[in-house]
């Protein structure tokens, strides 16, 4: 059995919401530290909350297209290099 | 494996690659800081990474398993555990 549109639609959007409300507490962080990692955190809990609703949006054609992924993956990315710059930055 | 192409097949294994990377580098980032937001946000890529793993295991390994409310759930894990960590540190 599988869950009707409109419940996978607003799980979606609930999911969306929340990515976007945890890249506003990283902006609040940075602006309270000013620790550049914190910003680059915000930039990806956005990307991330951008991309979750890709797929549904773009319907059969997000099946045709993987490549949506890329922002989730750029996400990824962009923390662990954030991370990784920190633990340089430190030493 | 399914309908999808080996383009898709490395970018979906690379979200579950670099996501579980994400959640080691910060548990270790804790260990060293104990600064408890930190605790917080690797938890919540632990969830992010077992998301991408019913990811992989929906587009790839088991097309024909209905796993969407798995990634969901795995997905608002993520979440809920992230914002119980912010609202918990900002009240200190």
């Amino acid at each position: 059995m599988t869950e009707g549109p409109e419940l996978f639609g607003y799980i979606n959007g609930f999911l969306s919401a929340g990515f976007v409300v945890s890249a506003a507490f990283f902006i609040k962080f940075w602006r309270r530290t000013g620790e550049r990692l914190f910003f680059a955190f915000a930039c990806a809990f956005l990307l991330l909350g951008i991309a979750q609703p890709l797929p549904m949006l773009l319907g059969e054609l997000g099946e045709q297209r993987p490549e949506i992924y890329l922002i989730r993956l750029a996400a990824f990315i962009l923390i662990i290099l954030a991370v990784l710059a920190k633990n340089v930055g430190r030493r | 494996m399914g309908k999808h192409s080996a383009v898709a097949t490395v970018v979906y294994l690379l979200c579950l690659a670099t996501s579980a990377a994400c959640a080691g580098l910060l548990f270790r980032a804790w260990r060293r800081s104990h600064t408890r937001l930190l605790l917080w946000t690797a938890l919540s890529f632990g969830f992010l990474t077992l998301n991408n793993l019913f990811l992989v295991a929906d587009k790839i390994l088991f097309p024909e398993i209905y796993l969407t409310p798995l990634r969901q759930a795995s997905a608002a894990l993520a979440l809920v555990v992230l914002l119980y960590g912010f609202i918990w540190e900002s009240e200190r």
